[in-house]
Order: structure tokens, then sequence, then C-alpha cells
């Protein structure tokens, strides 16, 4: 895919970089000596409190502040020197996906689209083709002369991602992306970051917190006080074990349980309607939810709606006893399996973790 | 609606610019509705300005002749200064002329007795012979000459203001106390110093001074070179052949002289300009307001077509351009609105209020100017606006 030698440049690089607002006695430094390189391919996720700098080291990053110090090179282009004026050029590269989409009320989707193409030497006709196909592509296509006011929140942030990606950019640069799209919208946008930097070896690098992109992220860089605080390259096991972590009781696990138990579990996929377990039969299987909902009914009455970071099966699990309920996919439905043997391990190891699940344990039953 | 339909249209570039000016309907009323008034209000004043030229003009722009001789101290035409009667005979010495007609007028002593109220009102008069060839070129003058070898007989301006009572069927009424007979009409208007017009013979004048036409003062010998003679060969021995308190004049120097008049010596353009300039520092700041305004709205949209990397050139240019469209706007209804008033003001004033290209142009350029200077007040903002601040 890329050309021999290419590849070793990376899409973005950063070498000691400082940031500070402020002068003199109210100067308030927020990024300290930050060290980055992201190669063509990676979908990398920078992660981290409120006021850690995530924001600030992307704007530098994309070329739209000064740098005061450190240097920072996009595209193999160094940018330290270079004037507020110089820097503009630089910028065209890159798809930036802001967390305000800015849209132009006045122009339709596709207009507010080719506004970013038109920066290339496209012809109009093919500026128009890309605007259309993007927005196609991110399930827009029927809202192509849609002006943003007659547009959802999630869809005019589609049309934002398509304005960023129509150009087919080789850097991506995304602050929240998917703050306001619904599990459907996310997964689209997602499933195309995923496919860009197949197709096309483009780097992104996005500030989010929504673990869905996390699970699917090649990296995870996480960032504490202008300081990078961990920077992780994730394989699927770490993965899963990331997922398995923000669930309640399996947080009390060390990333040692936490990855073994991950190595065991087994994605499975369900359609609306399907059954995932039955009230009644035996089962020995935890179901953690990724992505989708199910409806949990006991006695073909519905008693509980389970969502994204979610869990059941545990009390068949625990007590021996068949299941008490069923549960049904209600929508296209992603979960992890972990199987008993696994968690009889991760118990024995970890009392917190046992004490944990057993007040999951005592609350549902 | 065909506006809306654009948008099916691939044009080259997306018309930035146009589609924020239309945007929003109600907006675009207002926005139109506050640069009309100002465009309104400098068309207004710039017509005037012309329609006082126009009216102070359309006299001596009435006159048949190729060279007028007129007294060398007069100041404009329509002042009484006359020349000696028989300083005629040298004009007619020379050669190549075809005709010499005596033209007489007074613009401060004659009072037509208005048969509306029954009061004497101050009117301009002229006065030439009736057996001569004609000296004015209005239309119906020459059938209606041979009219006025009648004792006390009059044409008059149907035209004059109304006080006057000239376009009603006036019959007989005095002038300075006379009885005068109307045997005809003519159309000329009023300009700023006249309300009305009486044309009469030679002889009638006369009478009104107690004089004869073969003594009267002549205020400008009317001149007709013959056919294919050079004009300015005739006007060379004309001046060779009179005293220097006379001059020779052709008829675009004396349209000249008089504007000349009108424009440096009189108040009066001052005042139209500076009613233009009242018009055009109101649209400046309607401009400006509406300009400033909408930038303000679409600020952060500015700002991420520059995170983007559009250049300051281009949002620069944008802002300009739909500045443009934004005078535009009020300048088209402006200019339509205007077409109407004229017309009521032309018809109460009785003023010749026309819209011309000279000042459909000027007043063009005068509103684009205005929304440019708006614009480049208000575009410091867009080039301010930093695109690290909308991420």
């Amino acid at each position: 895919m890329d050309m021999p030698g290419s590849a070793q440049i990376p899409a973005i690089r950063t070498e000691g970089l400082k940031f500070a607002y402020g002068e003199g006695t109210s100067r308030f430094n927020v990024l300290f000596d930050i060290s980055i390189e992201v190669p063509p391919g990676q979908l990398a996720v920078l992660t981290g409190p409120s006021g850690s700098g995530k924001t600030t080291l992307l704007t530098l990053m994309g070329g739209l502040r000064t740098l005061q110090g450190g240097q920072v090179e996009i595209l193999g282009r160094e940018i330290s020197g270079l004037s507020p004026s110089e820097l503009v050029p630089v910028r065209r590269d890159i798809g930036f996906i802001f967390q305000m989409h800015n849209l132009f009320d006045s122009l339709t989707a596709t207009e507010n689209v080719r506004m970013s193409l038109e920066l290339s030497d496209r012809s109009p006709a093919e500026i128009q083709r890309a605007a259309q196909d993007m927005l196609t592509r991110l399930g827009l296509g029927h809202r192509l002369n849609s002006k943003p006011r007659a547009l959802s929140g999630g869809q005019r942030q589609r049309v934002a991602i398509a304005r960023a990606l129509a150009n087919r950019p080789k850097l991506v640069l995304a602050d929240e992306p998917t703050a306001a799209l619904d599990k459907e919208s996310t997964r689209n946008v997602v499933a195309l970051f995923k496919q860009m930097t197949v197709e096309t070896g483009a780097a992104v690098l996005m500030v989010t917190h929504d673990h869905r992109i996390i699970e699917l992220a090649d990296r995870l860089i996480h960032m504490v006080d202008g300081h990078i605080a961990s920077d992780l390259m994730l394989d699927s096991e770490m993965r899963v074990a990331e997922f398995l972590k923000s669930i309640e009781p399996f947080s009390a696990l060390n990333p040692a349980e936490l990855s073994h138990i991950a190595e065991m579990a087994t994605l499975r996929h369900y359609e609306p309607g399907e059954v995932v377990i039955r009230e009644g039969e035996q089962g020995d299987e935890l179901f953690l939810i990724s992505e989708g909902e199910v409806e949990v009914m006991r006695q073909d009455l519905e008693v509980a709606r389970l969502g994204p970071a979610e869990f059941f099966g545990e009390v068949a699990l625990l007590s021996g006893q068949p299941r008490n309920a069923t549960v049904i996919a209600t929508q296209p439905l992603d979960i992890y399996v972990v199987s008993k043997a696994e968690l009889d391990a991760a118990m024995q190891h970890s009392t917190r973790f046992r004490q944990q699940l057993r007040r999951f344990f005592m609350r549902r039953r | 609606m065909t506006i809306l339909a654009l948008n099916r249209y691939v044009s080259p570039r997306v018309p930035l610019a146009w589609r924020n000016l239309i945007a929003d309907k109600k907006r675009l009323v207002r926005t139109s509705a506050g640069i009309a008034f100002a465009v309104l209000l400098m068309l207004v004043q710039l017509g005037f300005e012309r329609s006082f030229f126009d009216a102070s003009l359309s006299a001596v722009r009435e006159l048949d002749g190729d060279l007028f001789v007129m007294n060398a101290s007069k100041y404009r035409f329509g002042t009484r200064n006359p020349f000696a009667h028989n300083e005629l005979n040298a004009i007619k010495k020379v050669t190549d002329i075809a005709s010499v007609a005596p033209l007489y007028g007074d613009w401060q002593d004659f009072f037509w007795t208005s048969p509306i109220d029954n009061k004497p009102h101050l009117v301009r008069v002229f006065a030439f012979d009736p057996d001569a060839p004609p000296v004015f070129l209005l239309s119906g003058i020459a059938d209606q000459q041979a009219a006025l070898r009648g004792d006390d007989t009059v044409l008059i301006d149907s035209r004059s203001r109304r006080f006057l009572g000239m376009d009603g069927s006036v019959r007989e009424t005095k002038l300075d106390g006379e009885m005068v007979y109307v045997v005809g009409k003519f159309s000329l208007g009023p300009d700023f110093m006249s309300d009305g017009t009486v044309i009469m013979s030679d002889r009638t004048f006369a009478k009104f001074f107690h004089s004869t036409p073969a003594t009267l003062p002549i205020e400008a010998a009317v001149i007709k070179v013959k056919p294919g003679e050079d004009l300015s060969g005739v006007r060379q021995r004309l001046t060779a052949a009179l005293p220097s308190t006379l001059t020779v004049m052709t008829k675009p120097e004396l349209v000249e002289f008089e504007r000349n008049f009108q424009a440096k010596l009189s108040s009066a353009a001052p005042i139209f300009w500076l009613g233009a300039l009242v018009g055009f520092v109101v649209g400046t700041l309607i401009s400006y307001q509406i300009i400033f305004t909408e930038l303000s709205d679409r600020l952060p949209q500015y700002a991420t077509l520059k995170g983007i990397g559009y250049k300051n050139a281009f949002l620069i240019g944008s802002v300009l351009r739909q500045a443009l469209l934004t005078g535009l706007a009020g300048y088209i209804p402006a200019w339509f609105l205007c077409l109407a008033v004229y017309r009521i003001i032309g018809d109460i004033a009785l003023l010749p209020l026309h819209m011309t290209l000279q000042v459909t142009l000027m007043s063009l350029a005068l509103t684009l100017g205005m929304c440019l200077f708006a614009a480049a007040i208000a575009v410091r903002r867009v080039i301010a606006a930093d695109p690290a601040e909308i991420f």
C-alpha cells in the first residue's frame, strides 16, 4: 500500500514540544516535552482528563498555532519557524474534525464539503462527485442538498466529518468526532476511519473517550497534566482488556489478570431478535456487551434493558442454577463471552474482584 | 424559488458570498431596506442637483442660433445686462452671416397678475421680432410667432408654476398693470429663479419701457451662420469687428458659461452634494452595521475555513464580494423606487427630474463604495479570527 521508503516518514512527529498560555506571572504551562510519532496507517487515540493538554497538542500538531518550543513535523514537513500565513497551505493536507462543526448554514451539505475540496486542484465535476460520495458513505446520501438547519446534530457532525475526509487526507486530527453521533453512525464513522488507515495509509489521531473507538484503535496515548502518562500499542487482547477495565467489577483486576481473561474472551455477534440466553437453560458463560442493546425478559415480561459496558449471565454462573431470564438482542449486538473457567481463575487471584462480582450477583438476584 | 433551484446545478466554485447573502430571507429584506434608504437619499439629492442644472440651462438650450453676442460684463445669461441697439450694425456687416435676430429679456421687472389669486407675481420675459427668423427652438414657437404681431399679445409657458394660472384657459390678464392677451402657449418649465415665462414681440416689450424696438437695448444677438460656412472663422471676424465690451460665444460655450455660473458661483450645487454626502455617510454606517453583524455571526465558520487551509485573501475577497452584493441588493430596489419618487416630485415641483445614466453610475459608485468601505473596516475581525480557537 505504501511506497517503500515513504512508510518511514511519520504522518506526524513532535519532539520536545512545549506550550504555555499567558504572559509573565500568569503564564501557565500546558504541555511539557511531548514527543510522539504517528506512522501512516495508524489509528491512535488520545485520552486524558480535561485540562491535560490534549486539544492544545492537536492544534499544535495541526499547525493551527505558532510553536513556542520543540518541533513538529507534519507529513515530513518541519513547521517550526513558519509564519501564520506559511502554515495555511500546510493545513490543507490535514483532515480536521473540530469539536464545533461550524458548517455554513447558508450552504447545503454538499457545498459545505465542497469548500474543503475546492482547496485541491480537482475539476468541479470531480469535486462534486467526491463530496457526494463521502456524504453517501456517511449515510447522508438522502440529505445532499439539505441545509444544516434541516439536519440533526448527528447529521451535521457527519457533514463536518465528510468535509474533513473528502480530500482523502494523509493525516486526520479529530477532537471528539463521535460525541454527537448515535451508535449506528458511530459504527459507520469508526469503520470509515479504520478503512482509510488501511486503504490510503492515512494516520488518524483523535481525542476521544468513546470505548467503541478505543476498541478499534491501534494505539492508546494517555495524557495527564501536559505529560504523556502512557503510550500503549494495542493488539486485540489489549483492546479487550481495556474494554474489560471499563466494566466495574473488572476494574479491580491487575493488567496481567485482565489480559488473561481478554485472551480467553471471544467476540460474538447477534442480529436483532436473536436469543442470547434462554430462561431455564443451563449456562456457564458471562456476557459483556461491547455494542448494541439487549432486553432481559422473565416469564415473558421485560425486566431490564442493558447496553454497552454492561454485562449479564453472572447469576447462573456463580450459583450453578439454570438461567433465570431470557436475553434477546434488540439491536445488532457485539458481545464478549467469558467462560466459567477463566472467571474462576480470576476470582481466585483477586479477592476484590470476587467481592465486587458477588455484590452484583446479590443485587441482581 | 428560482434562486433555490440553482442549488441543483454545479457551479465551478461554491458561491459563498451569494449564498450568505440570501441565506436568511428576513435578514435580506432588512439589509436591502436599510441600504435602499441611503441609496434613495443619494439618488434624490443627485437628481435634484441634476434637475437644478437642467432647469437652469433649459432656456439657453432652447436658443436657436450658432453664435451669440452679449455684453462682456454679463456673468450669466439669466440676468439683465443689455448692450446698445446700434451695435447690431457692426454685426450685420460681418460676412457669411445668414441672419441676426435681437433677443430681449428681463428677469426682474415684469409682474404677471395670476388669474388664480389676482396677485402680481414676478415672471421671466423674452421678446423678439416676430418677423425675424425664430430665436427659440421651443416647439410651436415658430408657428405662433405670427400671432405676436398683434398689440399686447403674449405667449405663455404652460409648464409654469401652477399658482401663475398659465396652464388653464386664461385669455387675458395684466402684466405690470397693462392688459395683455394670450395668443398661444409653449412648454419650457420653471427653474430655481423664475416661476414662469412670458414671450412677446419686441414692440410690446418696448411699450413697457416707453421705448421703440429701434432703440431698445439688446440682451443677446442671435446669429445664424450661412450653411457650410466655417463657424470659427465667422466668430473671429465678429470678435474683430466688435468692441471689447461685447463677447461672442458659440452655443456650447453659452451653455457651459451658464453651467459654470451654477456650479461655481451659485451655492446650490454644494448644497445638493452635501445632501448626497449625508446619504453616503448614513449609508456607510448602515452597511457597516449590517456587514459587521453578518461577519460576527459567521466568525466561527470563517475561522474554520482558515483552519482547513483558506488564506486571508480568500476570506477578504468573499467578504468584499458579499458587501458588493449587499450594496446591489439595496441599490436595485432603490433605483426603481426612485423612478417613482422622481415622477412624483417632478410633477409637484415642475422640475425636470430624470434618471440619467450619469446619476445612475454616480449613485451606484457611491453605493458600492460605501459598502466596500464598511466591509474593509469590518473585515479586520475575520483577519483576526484565530483558527486554534475552534478546536
